[in-house]
């Protein structure tokens, strides 16, 4: 890496690299790991820089939006791994979900205590609080006028619950 | 025995298992470990789980036969919109490790992985054991895998085990998996074929492999010679990363129930056909030389004509004129039809033409400006906004009157802002209690 970054540059020795790659990870533009292996850092993907204005003044708001986000990179973390359900009745009104909320959900996390989860019981999504007590896992509604479940068997917990969407 | 190193190329094969009917059991636990089916909405089965395979039911076999030998099978309408996500989350999953990712169809891709253990850190074992992971786990189905040198043996592979296999096909073991395979199971290899090389006593793929080159070259076309190599694990098809954007035909086919000879409902069915081909050869900037336009009739005869042109066109309503002028020749007003079909062939990339004494081409031109904003009236509003006032009967008409029509969950489940033409591109899993 270091010997091809050498001759790209025109660059006396490997030592004039390393200073400029140590200067680049400082940056942020280069990610070094701790076998000290190298990779892309926060230069990659759409920030737009103050560089590219065309015309008149440069935009002090262009350089202020680099730093925003979408809402879909704020309510989605993996993607592929993203999806949606439809509540259906109030088993989680006290945890502010209720009927006809949307929910976004995640598979391949482990839940911890405490999440608010999928799962898979009677061949039917549920979603409700995972709770773990030394050995006992349960599932528990935020609402007082339903029971907690306790699995007989396995509890499929199928995804983790990121975000609640209400549109008025 | 053939002699190879393990890996001179790492080729992945990724193939969903049951991949319809698996995104409707991903969606839907209660349908988990029953016999379900897919394609309700065109009367024959188009994908089946496993447990409806161990009851006989065979791919394209029609709903009432399935009924006959297994009447508690589920039938389920395509939901392509889910089918279509879930395939893009395949290719992105395996995106995360390899750049060169062939998009080979909706429920497979191809990935290179040469040369990446170092990087990534992993075995090429590693590697192919991650990405199955990766998908099992985030896509809530299973994938079958097989890793290999080249893609001919990949395929191979990806076959030796499913459901839910992955099969390592290091060059020094290739003769184990070639011997046991009987050679019209190979990728390309037709039954005109093997039974020619039966005739020639090769029966197995590794008999086939282990013949010599010039044998195969006297004995075999140039596309056999091709897969004779990757038998014997030299890459002649690379994985193509282009994304599919170059298309040899087009073609769009839909059925409508109840069956009808009414000549303006058939034309303005085919003239949809027409309009939703284009929309396809516009998003690839493509334009047909040719076409081809048929009628299937009630007891499954086609009708059909095909159509040269003078030169390219990228709008539909060039295309219907003609087809309204020779409609005739193929359409008999006593037999009842059951489907319209268009194929747009001699494609090429849509350029602007030399011009023509008539001014037809301005004309063309003109409207080919017309359909871009029709396209953009699509993007911002949904598919068919705007369309041909020849398609009208078509577009007011449910595809399937009667019991046929069955709509996917998917578009009788709406969250408030979606809309019947409009949805988020998140799949979505129902209702949870």
């Amino acid at each position: 890496m270091y010997s091809e970054i050498m001759t790209l540059l025109g660059f006396k020795s490997k030592n004039a690299v390393f200073k400029l790659v140590g200067r680049l990870v400082d940056e942020g533009f280069l990610n070094k790991d701790n076998k000290g292996r190298l990779s892309p850092g926060s230069f990659y993907g759409a920030v737009r820089t103050l560089g590219y204005v065309e015309a008149g003044f440069p935009s002090p708001a262009e350089e202020e939006l680099a730093d925003t986000i979408t809402f879909d990179e704020y309510l989605v973390g993996n993607r592929e791994a993203t999806y949606i359900l439809k509540v259906r009745g109030d088993s989680m009104k006290d945890a502010g979900i209720v009927e006809g909320d949307m929910v976004i959900v995640e598979r391949n996390i482990t839940p911890r205590s405490g999440d608010i989860v999928i799962a898979e019981v009677d061949g039917e999504w549920t979603i409700k609080y995972f709770r773990k007590k030394g050995n006992v896992i349960f599932l528990e509604p935020a609402n007082k006028d339903f029971q907690p479940i306790y699995p007989k068997e396995e509890l499929k917990i199928s995804a983790v619950v990121k975000a609640v969407v209400r549109k008025y | 025995m053939l002699k190879l190193f393990d890996f001179p190329r790492a080729i992945l094969h990724i193939d969903g298992d049951c991949f319809f009917a698996s995104c409707e059991v991903a969606k839907n636990p209660s349908l988990r470990g029953k016999p379900v089916i897919t394609g309700s909405e065109r009367g024959i089965v188009s994908s089946l789980t496993y447990e409806a395979k161990a009851r006989g039911v065979k791919r394209a076999m029609s709903l009432w036969e399935v009924k006959k030998i297994c009447p508690d099978a589920v039938f389920l309408p395509s939901d392509y919109e889910t089918y279509s996500l879930f395939s893009v989350r395949m290719y992105e999953i395996v995106r995360r490790y390899t750049s060169d990712v062939e998009e080979y169809s909706i429920d497979e891709c191809f990935a290179d992985l040469t040369g990446l253990q170092r990087p990534l850190n992993m075995s090429y074992e590693k590697i192919a054991e991650s990405i199955k992971r990766d998908l099992d786990t985030e896509l809530g189905m299973t994938f079958s895998i097989g890793l290999a040198p080249t893609k001919v043996l990949a395929k191979i592979g990806s076959k030796w085990k499913k459901p839910s296999g992955l099969t390592i096909m290091p060059g020094r073991n290739l003769h184990y998996f070639l011997e046991k395979l009987s050679v019209d199971k190979v990728w390309g290899i037709g039954p005109q074929t093997t039974a020619y090389l039966n005739k020639l006593g090769v029966r197995s793929a590794l008999d086939f492999a282990q013949k010599d080159f010039d044998w195969v070259k006297s004995c075999l076309s140039k596309p056999y010679l091709e897969i004779w190599k990757e038998l014997n694990g030299e890459v002649v098809n690379e994985v193509d990363t282009a994304r599919k954007s170059l298309y040899q035909s087009i073609s769009k086919t839909k059925t409508f129930t109840p069956q009808s000879s009414d000549k303006a409902f058939i034309l303005s069915q085919l003239s949809k056909n027409v309009e939703n081909a284009f929309i396809k050869a516009r998003r690839y900037k493509l334009a047909a030389k040719k076409f081809f336009f048929f009628l299937k009739t009630q007891d499954f005869q086609y009708a059909g004509l095909e159509i040269k042109m003078n030169r390219q066109t990228a709008s539909p309503n060039d295309i219907i004129s003609l087809i309204a002028n020779r409609f005739d020749e193929i359409f008999n007003p006593r037999q009842l039809y059951r489907a319209t079909g268009i194929i747009l062939t001699d494609l090429a990339e849509h350029k602007p033409s030399q011009l023509d004494i008539f001014g037809e081409v301005l004309k063309s031109d003109k409207y080919f400006k017309i359909f871009g904003s029709v396209d953009d009236m699509a993007a911002r509003y949904g598919k068919h906004t705007l369309f041909l006032g020849t398609s009208w009967q078509a577009m007011n008409f449910r595809q399937h009157q009667g019991g046929r029509e069955a709509k996917a969950d998917r578009k009788s489940v709406l969250f408030k802002g979606e809309t019947i033409r409009k949805r988020l591109a998140i799949p979505m899993l129902g209702e949870a209690w």
